[in-house]
Order: structure tokens, then C-alpha cells, then sequence
């Protein structure tokens, strides 16, 4: 793992010690494969009208044109047109679109992961309607078959691959849940053999959100439901997603899907974690080659479940709040109206920003930018769209529904010296059932 | 008619005034876009041109062009112009016939060297030696050659001698050819039309005779003053083309309203010619007042147009079978992209293994 | 044969066959990929695929009015010269015989003064689109000769079409054929470079679509 840099001046990560062209020919391989009809229709469909770059939070706040979104793309795209496309045996016959040189690839992984968080706004910008954020995640498979990946990212993907969570080894996870009961008072489940709901969780509530452990417990406590914590498939947050390393998203998917099937679940839970919905809620069946045979619903989504279901009662605020709608929740995830429900059950006017829902601006973290250190500068100059959004709504509380936002949130309020607190939905719920 | 007479004098004997041959010389000028100054000239020319030795040679033709001259409305001056020249030689026209006739030819030839007009009407077939067409045992090239040899300008008369016509229509069967292929470096007039305007060709002879020069002519060779203009930039009709107004067909709201007959196939467009200006019977009407789409006569290769009823912007191939095997090929090499970048997706390091070797 | 002869007849012929082929070409080559099936279950009362992609083609046709602000000129400009060709090229009465000769239906056309006037605000318009593709750091980035050339071969036709019906330039035979090679051009390219988007966009925009509503998510 080495950082170095390109020659025209841009920083990248590199890991492995594989020669140059070994490097290309496997980022090439993995590009080739990615590409089914949906991606090679929007491969072909762009017209270089710029309107994705109005969507982009790092385009805006920096106005760097290397940031537009479908920049981003450059090497996969010729790849694309070089090997998949259908004019590609003219392109290598006469030698029209060369191939992809090591250097461009050096060049575009900040590109790719520092300066991207998946978070699909262009998407929505782009009048061709291309799934510009899927392709980037697609292209990222390619980055990580040729090693270079912010070395931040390789690290979690190594530590996940031994420990079983980036967060935390797998044998300690019985404890940690364990002492959480016990520090607030919450009886826990943990490895029972059978059970109606798994629940799952994200890095950040095995070290920063621990209290979140307890506060789904102490919901399913109260309904009466039969609910286990598992030792063998407790990590929802998958590292492999992000990174682009198809065999350990794979791993991590089939590690919660098959223990929750052991354990007959009916329901499995994903914690308050954004890209944990769309690995296990959209892309789980893609390894299993069929639908899979658990429910797997976000913990928003369980919320919204019992709060409307009349399951149970909460204490109103009567306050004013603003909602920080998580992009792989509502933009990708389609769960916009879930939280609205239980932020309304809760008695807090929502008072929504102007862009919002689907519209709304990311955290800047998602994706792995917030892991990533070396994306920091960019993702601060990102984070002052949120503020100012948060700013102009001026409400009592501001909530979301990940960990990764609250975390990104959180340290772009600290690096801002801005006084705001970022509340947990699934926090305010527990923290506010009646009796 | 004595051959030294001059035109006014043969015209004075006529009982044509002055002053009407002054008024025929500014209409000249007027229909070829002479400026003012040049109707005393054009008249004085005129007055003073001594009989011109004509010889009309006939080819591939219908003789519908020496209809148009000869069956004019009323006597005129143009007429009596076509009775001033000596018409040497002219199968329709001429008296005498046989070897007597081609003895005309020649001896006309011999006494006019050099100074002799030679109208054509009809194309040239040049196929397989000009068998096609021959004269007295003389082929229409052959004749042409000979004739055109001590000439002092040619004039081709009706489109067929101007472009080729219809005898070289697809499939050309003679092979005809324009005169303008045959001339050499001759000063040639082409004076298109099927038929051709009767005024247009005494214009381009007055200026001849008055000027003893060729007109100016378009990159077609034709008088520019005559067919300088698209019958479409002319038409009465016009008005209802830019408004949007069109006869759909030949006896519906449109066609009676006398709206512009663009979309039944009319070739006003591309068609130079002085129709719409001077019109035909004697300025009584033109195809286009009668309710029928100019056929472009005047043009090129206008039989072979797609069809006098197809609109324009039709295109002249037949599309249908040329698209289906294109759509097929389409197909097929859409198929076969997919396929070879489907087996490059299992392949593909191999296959860059071979691109290295 | 002179120019218009040729224009008319096997230009137009090749370059409409070579349409053909291509966009054919391209469809065929892009949709017999493999297809990626997303099995997940679809969010409860996702409407059906189909309908997903329909609604996604028209919603896309409208932008969300935060991405106007910075987009409004290439939003509006757009509209302007898309709105512009389809009016010349489908209301003016020549091309609508055109139409007619290939696939036997027409429709009522404009004015022709109407049509010039809309012909020559296009063409302002595309100029605009250019000097903006030339003057936006994103632009001056992203684009390639494909965007260039798309844009010259659409200009052309445009301002071909407006000299022979402005009769300038040259005489009107020659603009005509002028303009149908430079159709025949634009024919030829198109189904090799970003004009495919007329095909493409319903492809497009539907297949994101069809992801979306199987998700529940708003395009």
C-alpha cells in the first residue's frame, strides 16, 4: 500500500506490488464483465450536455469540471466502447478508441471514490435519464480488481475479510451487545437458534452508536416480538459494496441472508445504514439467482411498520424538525415516506428543506468518502451545502435515518466549529415509547 | 426575296412601319433584360442584318419544335423574322426533297462559309456508329459534323437537342446525346423547352442577327434572358405555395381554388424557363394556369425525374427492397456484435494475450 | 447525372439503407447483451415494468426545477432548437411529401414563412448550443468529436434548408441538392454517433425507470 502520484499532480493509492499492465488488463477484465444491457444502454445514451454536474455536490461546491459525474466515467466508458459496445470490433479494428492506459486509471481513482458518494443525484439531472451513479459503482469493481483503491477503503475491505465487520472481530460482537443491555438496561437476544426477526447492525453502532443496539431491542421488547441479535451474520454494512470487491459484497450478503434463514426469520432487519439497504434489500438476490426467501426491510421501514401499525405509542414532541433523507434510503431505496410517518408520530413538524426526498442533497460521506481520510478537504467544501440547509430550515431537532450521514454529519459540523446535533430516528423512537 | 435585302427593307415591303419595328426591337430588349440604351442598337442591328443563311438540321425528333414556331397564334414580326432568314435546309418546311434537298444543304454550305447558322432539333444517337438515325444514308452525327464544320454558331432547338431529351431517356436506347457533345468549340445556343418558346428563339436569333453575337447564357448553356428564372419564382401561383395552400389532387377543393400544384408533382421549382412570364398562345396560358404541375421540360434528363405526379423531395430510388436488406443486414451485424462482445466478456483476458503476441 | 439527380436518387438511397443498418445495428448490438433480471421482490405496489419505463420516458421530459437553476440555459435551449427541428422538419410541406413517399402517411402542414422563421430561430439556437459547448469549462471537458460532428450535421441541414428556401447563395437546384446531401450526411452519422439519442432516450430513460419503480423510488 503505497500512495504516489500521477504526473500531471494527482494523488492516488495503490496497492499490491503487480505490474503496471497486469493492473490495467484485470481493471479491464472486471469493466468488460459489468456490462449487461442496462449499463450498455446508458454507456450509449449520453449527449455531453453537462446537466449532471448540476447535481453533483462536489461539481457545485468546487466548480471544478472534473467533477462532473459522467467524468467520472471515462475509463469505463471506453472500455465499454472498445469491447462491449456494438460498433466495438470497428473501434479495435481501426483503432479508434484506444485502450485504457494505467495512467488513467491512476489518474481517475480519486474520481471515482474520493469525489463520488454514490449518491444518485445525477442521476436524476440527467435527461437521458442514465444511472450515472450505478455505472460509477460498477466501475469500481474494475478499481478494486486492479488494486487501486484509497488505501483507507482496502483497509476496512482487509479488516472485514478477517474480522467478519470492519468495526469490530465477530467473536466480540456477542459481548459488545451483551454490555450494552446490561450499561442501559435493555434485556438482549443474542444467538438464539430460532427467532421471527434478525436484527442487523452497522459499524458505527458497535463503536460511536451503541446505544442504537439496545434501542431497536428495547422496540421489539415492547411488541412482544421474537427477535435475536447473530453472531454469524450480524454485519449489514458491506465494505465489498462500496469498495467494488464483488467477492466480499457476496460474502457479506450471504453471511446475514443465510443466518437469517437459519434462524427462520421471517424479517431481517438493517440497521440505520444506507448502502447496507441497497446491498441487502436490492442487490442480495443477484447471488442468490432467485428472490431470497427472508424479508429484509430497513430499520426505518420496521419503524414506520410499528408506529403505524399502532404497535406502539410515542410520546409527542411538539416541536419543529428537519429530515436529512439518507440517498440510499430515498433516492435509491424508494423508503421516502417511512421516516415522514414516524417523525409525524412523533409529534415533530417536519419542516422540509427545499431540496428533499429524492431531491435532497447528500451527506458527502456516502459511498465511502466519509472512511476515506484523503477525501476529507472535498467532503468539508460538500458539507456546506447541508449547513446551509439546515441553517435556512432553523428547526429544534435534525434527524436522519444512517449512521454514515450522522458520522459524516457530525464531523462536518465539528470541522466547521458549528454547534448542531444530529439525531438518530431509531433514538428518538426508543427513546420516546409510552408506556 | 432578294438575298441582299436587309430586314427593314424586306419589312418595309410588308408594310411594317418603323415605328412598330422600333416597338418590336424594345420588346426584344425587354424580354431578354436588355438595358434601354440598347434598343436603338438592337433595332439599327436588326434594320441593317442582311438575310441570315439558315440550316436546320432534324434529328431524333418529334418535330413538335417546328410546330411550336411555325403554328404561331398570329402573324408577327417573330414570324416574319422566321420568314426574313433563308431557311436553307428544313425537312418539314422545305419544298424540294431527296438528293435535291441534301444538294441544298451543300450548296448553301459552300456560299455561306463561315457565316451559316445550323439550328438542330432532335438528339444524336451515337450508339453502334450512329446507325440509329441516318439521312440520305448519312448518319445524324455524321451529318452534324459535316454541317457544323464552316458554321458560325449553332443553335439547339428543344430539349432534345439541348440535353438529350427523350430519346435518351433510361434506357437510352441509341445512345443520344445532346448537340453540346458534338460541337467541338462551335458557339452553341441552347434554347430548351419541349417545346421550346417560340419568343426565346427569336430573341436569341434578333440578338444575333443585331449583334452578331451569342447572348448571355447560363452554365446550361441557354439564354439566361429566357430561362434565368424558375417557373416556381414566377408563378401566379406562388402566393398559395408560401402560405401553405395546396391541390391535393387534380380535381379537389385545392385544384379548384387554383391552389399551388406543388404536392401533385409540379417541378416549378427546379424548372428554369420563361412559361410563367411569357406563357404559351400568345400569352394565354401556361400548363400551370390550365391546371397542371410544369413538367420540366426545359431540364435535363426530365423524363427520368421519378415520375411527373411524385412531389420533389420524393427520392428518385425505389427505397422498399434496398432498406428491408439493409434493416436485415442491421440485424444481423447487431446480433453479432452482441455475440462477439458477449464472448468477450468470458474471454477477454485471453484475448489480450493475443492482442499482445 | 447533376447534383440534384444525385441527391434525389443514390445519395439518398445509400445514406437512408446505411440509417437503417446502423441504427438497427446499434439497437440489436445493445439490447442482445446479456440481460441483468433484477430479482429482488419489487416494492409494494411497484406498477409493472412496462409502465415504469413509459412513465420515466415522459417524466424525464421535464426537469426537477432545482437542477434549472445552474441548467437552465442547456434546459431551454434545448427545448427551443428540439421544438424547432420538429416543427421544420415535420411541418413544412416538402418534407412532408418526403414522409408521405417513404411511409405512405402526411398530415397538414405549415405556412412557409412560419417554418422559415421557426428554421432560423433553430438555427440560432444551435449556434447558442455550440458557443456554449465551447465556452462551459464542463463542456469543453466532456465533449468529443462526436459532439461536434452531431452538432455540424444537424446545423448544416438547417441552414441548407434555409438558403434554398431563401433562394440565396446559389440557384435553387443546387441548394436543394445541397441540403438533401447534407440530409444524407446527417443520415449517414446518425446511428454512429449521439443523434441515436432519438432511438436511445426511450431505451434510456425507460430502463432507469423500470429500475426505479421496481425500488418505489421518485425519478
Amino acid at each position: 500500500m503505497t500512495a504516489k502520484t500521477t504526473a500531471s499532480g494527482v494523488a492516488y493509492d495503490v496497492q499490491g506490488d503487480r505490474a503496471d499492465s497486469e493492473r490495467r488488463d484485470a481493471a479491464m477484465q472486471a469493466f468488460v464483465r459489468d456490462f449487461a444491457r442496462t449499463a450498455a444502454i446508458h454507456m450509449e445514451s449520453c449527449l455531453r450536455c453537462g446537466m449532471c454536474a448540476t447535481a453533483c455536490q462536489f461539481y457545485v461546491t468546487t466548480g471544478d469540471p472534473k467533477y462532473t459525474p459522467i467524468n467520472k466515467l471515462r475509463p469505463f466508458e471506453q472500455a465499454y466502447h472498445r469491447h462491449i459496445g456494438p460498433f466495438a470490433p470497428i473501434y479495435r479494428l481501426f483503432g479508434l478508441k484506444s485502450n485504457v492506459s494505467i495512467e488513467m486509471l491512476q489518474e481517475w481513482e480519486a474520481l471515482i471514490y474520493d469525489a463520488c458518494s454514490l449518491c444518485g443525484r445525477c442521476t436524476l439531472a440527467c435527461p437521458m435519464g442514465i444511472d450515472i451513479s450505478e455505472l460509477i459503482k460498477e466501475a469500481r469493481h474494475g478499481m478494486y480488481k486492479a488494486g487501486l483503491v484509497p488505501d483507507r477503503l482496502e483497509l476496512m475491505d482487509r479488516t472485514t475479510k478477517a474480522w467478519g465487520s470492519p468495526a469490530s472481530p465477530s467473536d466480540d460482537f456477542a459481548d459488545i451487545v451483551r454490555d450494552t443491555g446490561e450499561e442501559n438496561g435493555v434485556p438482549v437476544n443474542v444467538d438464539l437458534p430460532k427467532a421471527d426477526y434478525v436484527i442487523t447492525v452497522a459499524p458505527a453502532e458497535l463503536t460511536e452508536h451503541t446505544k442504537a443496539l439496545t434501542d431497536i431491542a428495547k422496540i421489539l421488547n415492547k411488541i412482544g416480538a421474537s427477535w435475536t441479535y447473530s453472531t454469524a451474520g450480524f454485519e449489514a454494512s458491506n465494505i465489498g459494496y462500496i469498495n467494488g470487491d464483488l467477492d466480499l459484497q457476496e460474502k457479506m450478503t450471504r453471511k446475514i441472508i443465510d443466518n437469517a434463514v437459519a434462524v427462520g426469520a421471517h424479517t431481517l432487519i438493517l440497521p440505520e445504514c444506507g448502502h447496507a439497504y441497497g446491498a441487502a434489500r436490492w442487490e442480495a438476490s443477484r447471488w442468490y439467482g432467485k428472490k431470497v426467501p427472508v424479508r429484509v426491510i430497513h430499520m426505518t421501514e420496521f419503524l414506520a411498520e410499528v408506529v403505524n401499525g399502532g404497535k406502539v405509542k410515542l410520546k409527542k414532541f411538539g416541536e419543529t424538525t428537519s429530515f436529512h433523507d439518507p440517498c440510499q434510503l430515498v433516492r435509491r431505496g424508494g423508503v421516502k415516506q417511512a421516516p415522514r410517518d414516524v417523525l409525524k408520530a412523533l409529534g415533530l413538524e417536519l419542516k422540509e428543506f427545499e431540496d428533499h426526498g429524492e431531491l435532497g442533497w447528500c451527506c458527502g460521506g456516502g459511498g465511502g468518502v466519509v472512511s476515506n481520510v484523503r477525501a476529507d478537504p472535498l467532503r468539508f467544501k460538500a458539507f456546506e451545502i447541508k449547513r446551509k440547509q439546515v441553517e435556512d430550515a432553523n428547526t429544534q431537532h435534525f434527524v436522519t435515518a444512517c449512521g454514515q450521514c450522522r458520522i459524516t454529519l457530525t464531523l462536518g459540523a465539528k470541522h466547521a466549529k458549528w454547534d448542531q446535533k444530529v439525531e438518530s430516528l431509531l433514538e428518538l423512537v426508543a427513546d420516546n415509547l409510552e408506556d | 426575296m432578294k438575298h441582299d435585302d436587309t430586314l427593314a427593307a424586306e419589312l418595309e415591303r410588308r408594310g411594317v412601319s418603323r415605328r412598330a419595328f422600333l416597338k418590336f426591337g424594345s420588346y426584344i430588349a425587354s424580354i431578354m433584360a436588355l438595358p434601354p440604351s440598347s434598343v436603338e442598337a438592337l433595332a439599327e442591328g436588326l434594320a441593317a442584318a442582311r438575310r441570315q443563311s439558315v440550316i436546320w438540321l432534324s434529328f431524333q425528333e418529334c418535330t413538335g419544335c417546328t410546330e411550336s414556331f411555325t403554328r404561331s397564334f398570329a402573324p408577327t414580326i417573330e414570324n416574319l423574322i422566321f420568314d426574313f432568314i433563308s431557311l436553307d435546309y428544313h425537312h418539314t418546311l422545305m419544298a424540294v426533297s431527296g438528293e435535291a434537298a441534301e444538294e441544298a444543304r451543300k450548296e448553301a454550305m459552300a456560299a455561306n462559309k463561315g457565316k451559316y447558322i445550323v439550328v438542330v432539333d432532335g438528339s444524336v444517337p451515337i450508339k453502334d456508329g450512329g446507325v440509329y438515325s441516318a439521312i440520305a444514308g448519312v448518319t445524324n452525327k455524321q451529318m452534324l459534323e459535316d454541317t457544323l464544320k464552316d458554321a458560325f454558331a449553332v443553335v439547339a432547338v428543344g430539349t432534345c437537342a439541348s440535353f438529350g431529351g427523350i430519346p435518351k431517356a433510361n434506357p437510352n436506347p441509341t445512345g443520344a446525346v445532346a448537340v453540346s457533345e458534338l460541337v467541338g468549340g462551335k458557339p452553341l445556343i441552347n434554347i430548351s423547352g419541349c417545346p421550346p418558346i417560340a419568343e426565346a428563339m427569336t430573341g436569341a436569333l434578333s440578338y444575333l442577327l443585331s449583334f452578331g453575337k451569342i447572348p448571355e447564357l447560363d452554365h446550361l448553356g441557354r439564354p439566361k434572358a429566357f430561362f434565368g428564372e424558375t417557373i416556381h419564382d414566377r408563378c401566379y401561383r406562388r402566393p398559395f405555395y408560401e402560405r401553405g395552400l395546396f391541390a391535393d389532387g387534380f380535381d379537389d377543393h385545392g385544384a379548384r381554388q387554383g391552389y399551388c400544384l406543388y404536392k401533385v408533382g409540379c417541378k416549378g421549382p427546379v424548372t428554369y424557363n420563361a412559361c410563367a412570364t411569357m406563357k404559351w398562345n400568345g400569352g394565354v396560358s401556361f400548363p400551370i394556369q390550365s391546371g397542371h404541375g410544369c413538367l420540366g421540360c426545359s431540364e435535363p434528363n426530365f423524363w427520368d425525374q421519378g415520375g411527373f405526379y411524385r412531389p420533389l423531395p420524393t427520392p428518385l430510388g425505389a427505397m422498399g427492397p434496398a432498406l428491408a436488406g439493409a434493416a436485415v443486414a442491421g440485424a444481423a451485424l447487431g446480433v453479432g456484435a452482441a455475440l462477439s462482445a458477449r464472448r468477450h466478456q468470458k474471454t477477454y483476458l485471453a484475448s489480450l494475450e493475443k492482442e499482445k503476441e | 447525372m447533376d447534383l440534384l439527380a444525385f441527391a434525389r436518387g443514390p445519395a439518398l438511397s445509400f445514406s437512408l439503407a446505411i440509417f437503417v443498418l446502423g441504427v438497427i445495428w446499434r439497437l440489436v448490438g445493445v439490447l442482445a447483451l446479456s440481460p441483468w433480471n433484477d430479482l429482488s421482490p419489487p416494492r409494494e405496489g411497484a406498477p409493472p415494468n412496462w409502465l415504469s419505463a413509459i412513465q420515466a420516458v415522459f417524466r424525464k421530459m421535464i426537469p426537477h426545477r432545482t437542477f434549472l437553476t445552474a441548467g437552465m440555459f442547456t434546459t431551454a435551449n434545448g427545448y427551443v432548437f428540439h421544438i424547432g427541428l420538429a416543427i421544420v422538419v415535420l411541418l413544412f410541406v416538402p418534407h412532408i411529401l418526403f414522409i408521405r413517399s417513404l411511409f405512405g402517411v402526411s398530415w397538414p402542414g405549415l405556412p412557409n414563412g412560419v417554418v422559415f422563421g421557426v428554421g432560423a430561430l433553430t438555427a440560432a439556437s444551435l449556434l447558442a448550443a455550440l458557443a456554449y459547448r465551447l465556452t462551459s469549462p464542463v463542456l469543453k471537458l466532456i465533449s468529443r468529436p462526436n459532439d461536434y460532428i452531431s452538432w455540424l450535421l444537424t446545423f448544416v441541414p438547417v441552414v441548407t434548408g434555409l438558403a434554398a428556401a431563401a433562394h440565396v447563395g446559389a440557384r435553387y437546384e443546387t441548394l436543394l441538392a445541397l441540403h438533401v446531401l447534407s440530409i444524407c450526411a446527417f443520415l449517414i452519422w446518425f446511428p454512429f454517433g449521439k443523434l441515436m439519442h432519438a432511438f436511445l432516450f426511450v431505451l434510456s430513460r425507460g430502463a432507469t425507470g423500470v429500475r426505479f419503480g421496481h425500488r418505489g423510488a421518485q425519478l
